[in-house]
């Protein structure tokens, strides 16, 4: 297991503080993500758990540790940032789409800047996806003309039109009215079956059940406890994984 | 799609009704000025009692007199075309070096804020950290000083060996705008949610480029009317520059009043001109305003 050359993103001891080791976001946090793989990060609130996500891509600066991507060390200072976040797709809480520009745009930017595509390529591609999504009759719109649940599918196909190696999900659900949340799930599921590498958190507890293949329990910076879906929920061990479950559930 | 052109169209429906509304107004004073000038001045061979009447009392009354000594004798009106010729040229440069002096320095000062993090020491930090420091001290100075003060210091200080007061005045206007609009567009660029600058970034971006496609066109829908603010005290400010000797709208104004001892016509007139000036550039303003609106709501 240890040699397998599937994983895509490999985690060792990563440690985030803040106020010079006074608060430990992050504490010693080690794991292998595999190609394929639905990691679904879960835990309290101040855990680390969007720290840990937003570290994949550099959002945030470890302060110690080390992160491979495809076997490079991200941190290393030979390594271009940009080229590889080109391969992270990340889903935003607040969508952080751009409003002034059209949805097409908003999707197309990247690829013709970034991937050298020419305008047609890049909003062929962009209404292929907005059809996967069922939204390509907006493509014309502003992010302001849309709802939470619509802005979301967006913000997740504008990521795929880059054509990412993984999915960052950074709690994508939590900001959404209640009723536009199960449409979301229902992009992110799609996705999930199409054999996409996806690292979520989310308090979506049905979906870490229903679509994770690894669920990660994280509190104040550390991983207590990773399983599978299953054994997480239905055989928990460790006492605050407990009466965490407890409460959510 | 249909939704947002529809919008759009919109948007440039209540513009063209304003334009509309403007050429209305302005027609109905050409017509008014018109018809002063055709009873006043248009050489009418045997003209009606009543016009006559007219014209006799017209140029005999005190306003006509003073108007006539002030504007019309000596070709006196030509300071303040001239003047106003200067108080153009001054501002649009000034405009233009204050808006590159402010971006630069905005671009400096916030950029170095988002980096600092991002460059771990090395070289590259300890240039931007000496930029920013600078530009740090470029705003003290100049926002701690009055603008007269700043004006006299470049003509007789920095630039004693010209006489060219054109480009003072250009060079100290632009400067200190310069400052006012850094600071501008660096509210603006903070007033742009951090997401934005994240989601750029996470899609692939660079630095720049984030700054470039996606936090600037947003900032500067925010900074739009204090940047035009900015440059309507920009022209009403270059009126100072009587303190170096360029005759540009204000001192024309006050040459003609130090020649004919009657200062209301002239003082009036300029401030006239300054109001019309700054009307039509405000309103210019609202027009792009609403334009730059449509895509947001």
């Amino acid at each position: 297991m240890s040699a397998d050359n599937n994983v895509i993103i490999s985690v060792k001891d990563l440690k985030k503080y803040y106020n010079g080791g006074e608060v430990k976001a992050l504490d010693g946090v080690t794991t292998d993500i595999k190609k394929g793989e639905v990691v679904v990060v879960i835990g309290p609130s101040g855990s680390g758990k969007s720290t840990f996500l937003r570290s994949l891509n550099l959002l945030e600066r470890p302060t110690g540790g080390s992160i491979t991507f495809e076997g490079r060390d991200i941190m290393a200072p030979s390594t271009d940032i940009n080229k590889l976040r080109q391969k992270m797709g990340m889903v935003f809480q607040h969508f952080n789409l751009f409003p002034h520009l059209t949805i097409l745009r908003n999707m197309t930017i990247a690829p013709m800047k970034l991937n050298g595509l020419s305008k047609e390529e890049a909003e062929k591609k962009a209404l292929a996806l907005l059809e996967r999504v069922g939204l390509a009759d907006r493509a014309g719109a502003y992010p302001s003309q849309l709802s939470g649940g619509q802005k979301q599918r967006i913000a997740i196909v504008r990521a795929l039109a880059m054509d990412p190696e993984v999915m960052l999900f950074d709690e994508p659900t939590s900001a959404l009215d209640p009723e536009m949340v199960g449409e979301v799930l229902e992009v992110m599921k799609h996705l999930a079956e199409a054999g996409m590498t996806m690292v979520c958190v989310t308090h979506e507890m049905g979906f870490a059940r229903e679509v994770g293949t690894r669920v990660i329990f994280m509190d104040c910076g550390k991983i207590i406890e990773e399983n599978t879906p299953e054994q997480i929920f239905t055989n928990p061990q460790n006492d605050r994984l407990k009466s965490f479950l407890e409460k959510v559930l | 799609m249909s939704n947002s052109t529809s919008v759009k169209q919109a948007g440039k429906n209540s513009n063209s009704a304003k334009i509309i509304k403007v050429l209305i107004i302005a027609g109905i004073c050409a017509v008014i000025v018109f018809a002063a000038y055709a009873l006043l001045f248009m050489p009418l061979g045997n003209p009606p009692a009543w016009i006559a009447s007219v014209r006799q009392a017209f140029f005999a009354s005190a306003f006509w007199i003073d108007f006539e000594n002030n504007f019309i004798t000596d070709d006196r009106y030509m300071y303040i075309v001239k003047g106003l010729g200067v108080t153009f040229e001054v501002t649009f440069f000034a405009v233009l070096l204050g808006i590159v002096l402010g971006v630069i320095v905005a671009l400096v000062r916030s950029s170095y804020d988002t980096l600092k993090e991002e460059l771990k020491g090395g070289f590259g930090k300890a240039v931007l950290y000496f930029f920013y420091k600078l530009c740090g001290i470029y705003l003290t100075v100049i926002r701690g000083t009055p603008v007269v003060v700043q004006l006299m210091i470049i003509y007789f200080v920095i630039f004693a060996s010209s006489n060219n007061k054109i480009l003072v005045a250009v060079l100290a206007f632009g400067i200190n705008s310069g400052a006012y609009v850094a600071e501008i567009i660096r509210g603006g660029i903070m007033s742009v949610d951090k997401g934005q600058f994240e989601a750029g970034r996470s899609l692939g971006f660079g630095y720049v480029r984030t700054m470039a496609f996606i936090i600037v066109p947003q900032a500067f829908k925010t900074v739009l009317p204090a940047l035009a603010n900015e440059f309507i005290v920009l022209i009403k400010e270059t009126s100072v520059s009587g303190y170096v000797g360029l005759q540009e709208l204000t001192k024309g104004g006050d040459i003609i009043r130090s020649r004919t001892y009657s200062a209301f016509m002239p003082l009036i007139a300029v401030a006239i001109i300054y109001l019309v000036i700054v009307m039509f550039f405000s309103w210019l303003v609202s027009l792009l305003e609403r334009r730059l609106k449509n895509s947001e709501r």
